[in-house]
């Protein structure tokens, strides 16, 4: 197929946008890399009125939890950075704290920042309950320890990056084949090329070879960089996860062919793309899991386009499954492939815009 | 026998007063264009010149009527049409970053056949361009290239849509000159033109279109025997055209 070397030569003469597409994951790789992936601690303020020595043990203890940073001061100047929101909690710890009574320790929170209120005070509670044993020289009675029986490191930026990628992936493809179509038929181009015998069918898989080629080599420098300086544990192996992309490829050119089908300029088809990818993009599980959504909307979700390879690539990285196990992602995967490609092939116009 | 033959051919359009109407773009034309003659459609803007030669191509549905091309139906088999046709359109654009040679091996590898992209340049007298851009060409140069783009497969019928609109008197001279060179090796040549003097010193024979429909057809010599008025007493000696080729000279200025 030398139309499909010939779109490869037009794609790599590209640099600019070459380079520029590759620039979000990079930045994106590189704040991960910054903050190493972990949550930052939570910022609480203490006020200790008691100092004696039982509330003075107890501060040294709350500080030794690696959760919360700590500063200690006064009441008001502490309550002046609560508002401000430079901190997310207060504990004020009693004139009267000694171990004859109950202490009720104060917290005070922003209660408009509802979201973490359950979590501090979770992690509060169970803050208290060991360093109330550790005080009082009381043996626990139960310890958990957490086992993932999947037994290895699993962290958020495992999860998160198989939906990155498979994201991108979208957008790279449905950018490369959606928008060069609607300005080749803007230019004439494809007036052109239609003058030729050559059939839309054999146009359509030229431009998504050679769109995947190059999808491909920006996708493994992203991989080569997640893998080289986050240390993503790639389980399943790279052929598989490549095995996907490939097939993720031709899902997302091929829609974006559909797509540009209906666009008549650069400025229609972007909406129109936005108005794909922005939905999948919160529904697909991408940054938080697909089970997080309303139980009603879950099916349709897990079939969208996006979700499949998402999640099939999070099986092969997370899980090492193979690509060709006959499970709902794969299905869905192949049936995604016959819809798009039957789409793309029968509203391809060359000339105007379909309806 | 005609190596084109059209009989009847009809296409309508949506009237862009009022979409519940349309309107003929052309309008019951017939046309018989014998092997290796220069054909010209000649009518001003708008009488249905383009809309013709693109469904002789079969670029363009037909509506109504049927086009043979080398006795093959354009309707039903378009693709055995467009293996035997070369076609420079009105507008050309190419994709970008691909130089002459490239583009043309490209068109070449669409019809799966091969070509010397410098000899195919030379015959066209852009030999020397062989590594330009599309966009970095004179006007001249761009439509010599594009019948170079459509000269790929060696077709039997080449269709020539406006080729010197827009062009200088030396540029439309060489491109005369060329159409001829490649008429004579035996290419039958059709073309639109608004261009009288294209029209007569180029066309064997002639068909004048207005508002979709064919009004005169015949070699020019006729036409003018037929529709002109008398010739005044004393013939001028040339045009304004001549003075300005006698004054700036013929060669190429691009």
């Amino acid at each position: 197929m030398h139309l499909a070397k010939t779109f490869i030569k037009i794609y790599y003469r590209d640099r600019q946008s070459l380079a520029f597409s590759l620039l979000f994951p990079l930045i994106f790789t590189l704040i991960f890399l910054f903050s190493g992936g972990e949550p930052d601690p939570t910022e609480i303020g203490l006020v200790n009125q008691s100092e004696n020595d039982l509330s003075l043990k107890f501060v040294e203890l709350v500080k030794e939890n690696k959760a919360f940073a700590i500063s200690e001061g006064d009441e008001v100047e502490l309550r002046g950075q609560l508002i401000a929101g430079d901190l997310t909690a207060l504990i004020i710890v009693p004139k009267d704290f000694d171990k004859s009574n109950t202490s009720r320790l104060r917290l005070l929170l922003d209660a408009s920042q509802v979201r973490q209120v359950d979590a501090i005070k979770d992690s509060f509670d169970s803050m208290l309950l060991s360093i109330e044993r550790e005080l009082r020289g009381t043996q626990p009675l139960f310890t958990l320890s957490l086992e993932d029986v999947k037994a290895r490191p699993q962290r958020y930026i495992d999860f998160l990056l198989p939906g990155i990628l498979a994201y991108m992936l979208m957008n790279l493809c449905i950018a490369g084949s959606g928008y060069n179509l609607v300005e080749y038929r803007r230019r004439g181009i494809l007036k052109r090329m239609f003058v030729t015998p050559i059939k839309p069918k054999d146009f359509i898989i030229s431009i998504v070879l050679a769109r995947m080629f190059i999808v491909l080599i920006q996708l493994s420098v992203i991989l080569a960089l997640a893998i080289g300086l986050l240390k993503i544990n790639i389980i399943g192996g790279l052929y598989s996860l490549f095995g996907v992309i490939v097939l993720g490829a031709i899902i997302f050119l091929c829609i974006g062919f559909f797509l540009g089908s209906f666009a008549k300029t650069q400025e229609a088809i972007r909406p129109i793309a936005l108005l794909f990818t922005l939905p999948q993009l919160i529904l697909s599980g991408v940054f938080f899991p697909i089970s997080s959504l309303p139980a009603l909307i879950q099916p349709f979700a897990q079939a969208l386009p996006l979700s499949v390879i998402a999640s099939s690539m999070r099986d092969i990285a997370n899980d090492g499954i193979p690509l060709f196990t006959l499970n709902f992602n794969f299905i869905g995967i192949l049936a995604w492939i016959f819809i798009s490609f039957f789409v793309a092939t029968k509203f391809f116009n060359w000339q105007k815009v379909a309806s | 026998m005609g190596i084109i033959k059209a009989t009847n051919l009809e296409k309508h359009y949506p009237s862009p007063d009022n979409s519940a109407e349309t309107f003929a773009a052309v309008n019951k034309i017939n046309l018989s264009i014998r092997q290796k003659e220069i054909f010209g459609l000649l009518g001003p803007n708008g009488a249905g010149k383009t809309t013709t030669l693109e469904m002789l191509e079969g670029l363009t549905s037909i509506d109504k009527g049927n086009v043979f091309i080398n006795e093959i139906d354009v309707t039903k088999q378009p693709y055995e049409v467009k293996k035997i046709i070369g076609v420079q359109l009105q507008f050309n654009e190419y994709f970008d970053r691909l130089n002459l040679s490239e583009l043309l091996i490209l068109f070449a590898s669409l019809y799966a056949t091969s070509i010397d992209p410098e000899s195919l340049l030379a015959k066209v007298n852009l030999e020397d361009k062989i590594k330009a851009l599309p966009n970095d060409l004179s006007g001249g140069q761009k439509q010599r290239f594009s019948i170079a783009c459509a000269l790929v497969n060696n077709p039997k019928i080449l269709f020539l849509d406006e080729p010197t609109t827009g062009l200088d008197p030396q540029a439309k001279r060489n491109l005369w000159n060329l159409a001829k060179s490649l008429n004579e090796e035996g290419m039958t040549i059709v073309l639109t033109t608004h261009n009288m003097e294209e029209a007569e010193y180029l066309c064997d024979r002639i068909a004048i279109m207005d508002q979709g429909s064919i009004i005169a057809q015949d070699t020019p010599q006729q036409l003018i025997l037929d529709y002109a008025p008398e010739p005044p007493e004393i013939p001028m000696q040339g045009n304004i055209e001549d003075v300005f080729l006698a004054l700036t000279g013929h060669g190429l200025r691009d």
